[in-house]
């Protein structure tokens, strides 16, 4: 479990991030959605141990990360945007170099089941992969090679920052398989970050969004798609008045009349029971809603349309 | 503990994965067989030439001639190679992120630290017995003093422990190993020549600056006289340098 309260980053006099609250539940896999310099880098740094926070706290399985580092250390397993690899190793050295550094006592067996966890004791050519200098693998390997050392400890809560980032789209399906797959058979408390919404609808059950260092919203995907989107409503009789009496309703923001006498009104909020009350006196006939896609969502919440 | 060894094993085996490492090697085993070789043949020509004076046999000796001279050239070849060993040692892993493997790692900054300096203390280690073939051809040629020898070692690995120490420090510093490369050269280069000084500066100033200088201690332990003060001098400065980097590397946690 993942508890942050308040967690705020300066550097210097530049504000990272802000009051950040959210909480990821056990066996839960949370997408931390947010632009660029929205903190998302920075929060997971913090919740990895790499980085002080200013204010607030992190808590991991109820240890705070600057009280017991080590101790939550040998919980975590942290993906960085950019996996830390030292490319000019053998992948199994890499990997069991790893496992030395967080204390694992059967190197060899953890360093097997990490490599195997990700596929990396396939061949790849004449030979596994496992062989292999890490600089000479594609970068979806590399990739894999990456989470191989997240995971060799057995850690309960995985942090990945952007696992999908710079990969193309097979490898991006690849490592997206693969996460659901850590997701769903180790029941891992898992948070990943990424730019690639198909990611966040395909692995995540909930997002936590962030935008210029604070936390913008904090929902399953489900819920948050209900909130918003567009209803389409054909009248018997269009006239102004009715679309008064529908752009009155509470959580309408916009609403647009087509000559076939349909309306689409772009709604911030379930508000469909009271749009069909106001559009019976005028002849309902069609009432359909059109869920927004998770862009739109996130554009709308991260001010990246107004 | 054996996080450390982890470390410092892989920085050992890195320094044989790298061109730098090897050229390195290669460098220093040229570069100290050829002072080797023309000690040598000064002193072969040296020893013919009092061959015939008796009263001046006895100034000639391998210590003297051959040894100082030798170790001497040694640590010079090992001030302008360190840092090019040290170079990679944070420099690389900040550039290229690696060093979010070692934060995130149930270690402490100290470990992080003691590891890759252990590790580039190790292929030094490696570099310097390779002239152990040469210091041994001494024992065929004529009877060296073996405690003047064995002296010279650990002035040269304590020297080159410094060396090394300074240039870790400067590699915490930044991420460009170039940048790193050049600060630590012109420190050590500072240091070294330090003792230099005590010429324009006043006799209390002078003083201080000899026992602050590398040389000036580095030229004791050279002549097989093996003080406590200069071990504890190297050690400290060791020591020193090592903490200010464990000190710089717990920093990156707070950038």
């Amino acid at each position: 479990m993942i508890s942050v309260t308040g967690l705020g980053k300066r550097y210097g006099v530049i504000r990272a991030i802000e009051d950040v609250n959210f909480t990821v539940n056990r066996g839960e896999v949370v997408g931390l959605l947010g632009p660029n310099g929205a903190g998302k880098t920075t929060t997971m740094r913090i919740l990895a141990g790499c980085l002080g926070a200013t204010a607030g706290k992190a808590q991991v399985e109820g240890l705070d990360v600057t009280a017991h580092p080590k101790e939550v250390k040998r919980r975590i397993g942290y993906l960085p945007e950019s996996p830390p690899l030292y490319k000019s190793m053998i992948v199994w050295d890499y990997v069991a170099f790893a496992a030395a550094i967080k204390g694992v006592k059967d190197i060899h067996g953890a360093t097997e089941r990490a490599l195997s966890q990700v596929g990396l004791l396939e061949d790849v050519g004449d030979r596994p992969a496992a062989e292999r200098i890490i600089g000479n693998l594609s970068k979806g390997f590399q990739q894999r090679v990456g989470l191989a050392q997240a995971l060799v400890h057995d850690p309960d809560v995985l942090v990945l920052d952007e696992p999908t980032s710079g990969l193309d789209p097979a490898q991006r399906k690849e490592i997206r398989v693969l996460l659901q797959r850590l997701a769903h058979e180790s029941r891992r408390t898992i948070i990943l970050s990424t730019h690639v919404l198909a990611d966040v609808e395909d692995i995540c059950s909930r997002v936590v969004v962030l935008d210029k260092g604070t936390v913008v919203a904090e929902d399953s995907i489900t819920s948050l798609r209900r909130q918003g989107g567009r209803v389409r409503l054909v009248v018997a009789q269009p006239s102004s008045a009715a679309a008064e009496a529908l752009r009155a309703v509470a959580g309408v923001r916009a609403l647009e009349r087509h000559e076939d006498g349909a309306y689409t009104l772009t709604v911030s909020q379930e508000c469909r029971a009271d749009l069909a009350a106001a559009a019976v006196p005028f002849g309902l006939l069609e009432l359909g809603h059109q869920a927004e896609s998770l862009e739109e969502i996130f554009l709308k919440m991260t001010g990246g349309e107004e | 503990m054996s996080a450390i060894c982890a470390i410092a094993w892989r920085e050992t085996r890195g320094y044989f994965a790298t061109p730098v490492g090897w050229l390195c090697l290669g460098s220093f085993v040229a570069l100290t067989g050829l002072f080797f070789a023309m000690s040598t043949s000064e002193f072969a020509a040296m020893a013919v030439q009092v061959a015939s004076n008796p009263f001046a046999t006895n100034q000639v000796n391998l210590t003297e001639w051959l040894i100082h001279p030798f170790f001497g050239n040694t640590a010079v070849i090992l001030l302008m190679l360190c840092p090019a060993l040290t170079m990679r040692l944070f420099a690389e892993d900040r550039r290229n992120g690696a060093i979010e493997l070692l934060l995130a790692s149930p270690i402490s900054s100290g470990q992080i630290v003691l590891g890759k300096y252990l590790g580039a203390l190790g292929f030094v280690f490696a570099m310097l017995c390779t002239t152990l073939p040469l210091t041994g051809m001494l024992y065929w040629l004529g009877n060296p003093d073996t405690g003047v020898l064995l002296s010279c070692y650990l002035a040269t690995f304590l020297l080159a422990g410094s060396f090394m120490a300074v240039g870790m420090l400067a590699s915490a510093f930044t991420t460009s190993q170039v940048v790193a490369l050049v600060a630590s050269f012109g420190l050590l280069l500072a240091l070294w020549v330090l003792s230099w000084a005590n010429v324009i500066a006043g006799p209390g100033l002078g003083d201080f600056l000899s026992a602050v200088s590398m040389l000036s201690h580095v030229n004791q332990l050279n002549k097989g006289l093996l003080h406590l003060s200069d071990v504890v001098y190297f050690l400290s400065f060791m020591g020193l340098f090592v903490f200010a980097t464990t000190q710089r590397v717990e920093a990156y946690r707070w950038r």
